[in-house]
């Protein structure tokens, strides 16, 4: 008796969203070097999903500017994903793209039955518009406020602060890049280490009264750099 | 695992008991176990650890879980039993004993457990009060089967599942809302006897008794692509232990679990208990 009783068995998806900042300040180095550290990271992300084989890794790019764009809109599995340059244009509306990933956490389009989200944000700027409702709006959907949240600020101009907000946990910090090395580290760790993290399961409601538990996705301290191109 | 049951007819279920390590897994943080108390309750019990680097000790957690729902559980069976016996109103203590009084001693006692029993390794992180706990953090699903009587707790997820006699499959623990992810609640959650579900079933004709009574991890449900495919799973355990019996069934379990586990990715356990029924039909051979 081998054939096992029941429905169709399958894995759960975990959807993995990049939210990238390609406003006008990002010109020069900084897009380039975002497109090099992002397409250099897929093989480790493709590394990771092949070693949690229980968990199907589902990618989609989100840029902000002046609108919010699709750079890939389908959720793409890692194994088939390949890297598009994104291109800088206009100003920092990062609200417009919370609500666009807002909109996407509503289930449906999501599954019920998925694991826990990431979403990862990386701007080198202050936002433009008010990002604060976009915020609201992801953490008014189920699965925004279960989501894994990693973020990288680019450079001295990028706002800690509101990245921070973002990240929506004082216990979480925020990823300094302030060279072509610290964010090729930074998108590295972004891409592996909160993809694991999703599928870990936590305790809700723990002693202390957090709803979530300290993350157990720490993120790494990124050597000071030595080179001479800091941003 | 099974427990060696001598035709008793005391003794109206057998049982089958298996858990796997989930893939990729250092080790497995689920724990189960059958047990009939010497008054011929039956008491069930599974937990899942939660594993994962916030909860490092939490397959000893689901140990102590299940010990101690087996602890209060014959306590239980046997004020059930007295109850039964005695005079009006013991049927509605018993239910305020269910709701209130089980679920407080089991997290007060696992509590107490996981403090009195922590000895750390070498090295280990010192942890006290809620710290501990939360590195022992559980679920918990546990049911007593005595005469007259049907009652299970759950406390975070996994699922207790009961086909009645007419076929019909009914999961009387799960809640409206899943949920989302891997988050649970936990024997390590605050005021944690108030996140306890209670299922309360007076059967006061045996011909009503569940014919079938599964308790099991999130690791199985979760390997299926939807909750119906899970569901026709109990619903057909329960037509192949009638067709081809329950060691069969027991035999096959293992490599069932295994193959769960791999889509779920989780330690998967499952703890069955079958109204003893006719042994199956020997299957017609042609000479």
């Amino acid at each position: 008796m081998s054939d096992i009783p029941g429905g169709p068995m399958e894995n759960r998806p975990v959807h993995f969203i990049w939210i990238l900042d390609v406003s006008y300040s990002m010109m020069g180095e900084k897009i380039g070097q975002l497109n090099y550290a992002i397409r250099e990271a897929i093989p480790e992300m493709q590394s990771v999903a092949h070693d949690n084989p229980a968990a199907q890794l589902l990618l989609r790019v989100l840029t902000f500017s002046s609108t919010a764009n699709w750079h890939i809109a389908n959720p793409t599995p890692v194994e088939s994903f390949t890297w598009q340059d994104v291109q800088v244009d206009g100003g920092t509306n990062l609200g417009d793209a919370l609500y666009a990933v807002a909109r996407e956490l509503e289930t449906p389009p999501m599954p019920q039955r998925a694991l826990k989200p990431v979403l990862a944000l990386v701007s080198d700027g202050q936002p433009l518009d008010e990002w604060r409702d976009g915020l609201r709006a992801i953490d008014a959907t189920p699965w925004g406020k279960k989501a894994v949240r990693v973020a990288i600020g680019i450079g001295a101009d990028a706002d800690r602060g509101v990245l921070q907000e973002f990240l929506a946990n004082p216990e979480l910090q925020v990823l300094d890049a302030n060279s072509p090395k610290q964010l090729a580290a930074a998108i590295r760790w972004a891409s592996t280490a909160a993809v694991k993290a999703a599928s870990q399961p936590v305790a809700g409601g723990t002693p202390g009264g957090a709803k979530q538990l300290a993350p157990a996705y720490a993120p790494p301290a990124l050597d000071d750099d030595d080179d001479d191109d800091v941003w | 695992m099974s427990v060696p049951q001598p035709d008793n007819p005391a003794q109206p279920w057998d049982t089958r008991h298996h858990s796997v390590q989930g893939p990729a897994k250092a080790r497995n943080q689920d724990w189960s176990d059958v047990e009939y108390t010497p008054d011929g309750a039956l008491l069930l019990a599974v937990a899942d650890g939660h594993g994962s680097a916030a909860h490092p000790l939490s397959h000893l957690g689901a140990r102590y879980a299940v010990d101690v729902f087996k602890l209060c559980a014959a306590q239980f069976a046997t004020r059930a039993r007295a109850a039964g016996d005695g005079a009006g109103g013991g049927l509605r203590r018993l239910w305020a004993d269910a709701h209130d009084r089980m679920p407080r001693e089991l997290v007060r006692i696992w509590q107490d457990w996981v403090v009195d029993r922590h000895t750390p390794a070498d090295g280990e992180e010192h942890r006290t009060g809620p710290a501990l706990l939360r590195a022992h953090g559980t679920t918990l699903i546990g049911a007593v089967l005595t005469e007259g009587l049907f009652v299970a707790w759950q406390l975070g997820d996994g699922d207790l599942m009961v086909v009645h006699p007419d076929g019909t499959v009914a999961q009387p623990l799960t809640p409206e809302q899943a949920e989302l992810g891997d988050e649970t609640e936990s024997m390590c959650s605050r005021q944690a006897w108030d996140l306890v579900r209670v299922h309360w079933a007076p059967i006061s004709d045996p011909a009503r008794l569940p014919r079938l009574v599964t308790l099991s991890t999130d690791g199985l449900s979760n390997s299926f692509a939807a909750r119906d495919g899970f569901i026709r799973f109990v619903r057909e355990l329960d037509q192949r232990i009638n067709t081809e019996g329950l060691a069969a069934v027991g035999d096959a379990l293992p490599g069932w679990l295994g193959r769960a586990g791999s889509y779920s990715g989780d330690d998967t356990t499952a703890v069955v208990a079958s109204l003893k029924r006719p042994a199956p039909a020997p299957m017609e051979t042609e000479d």
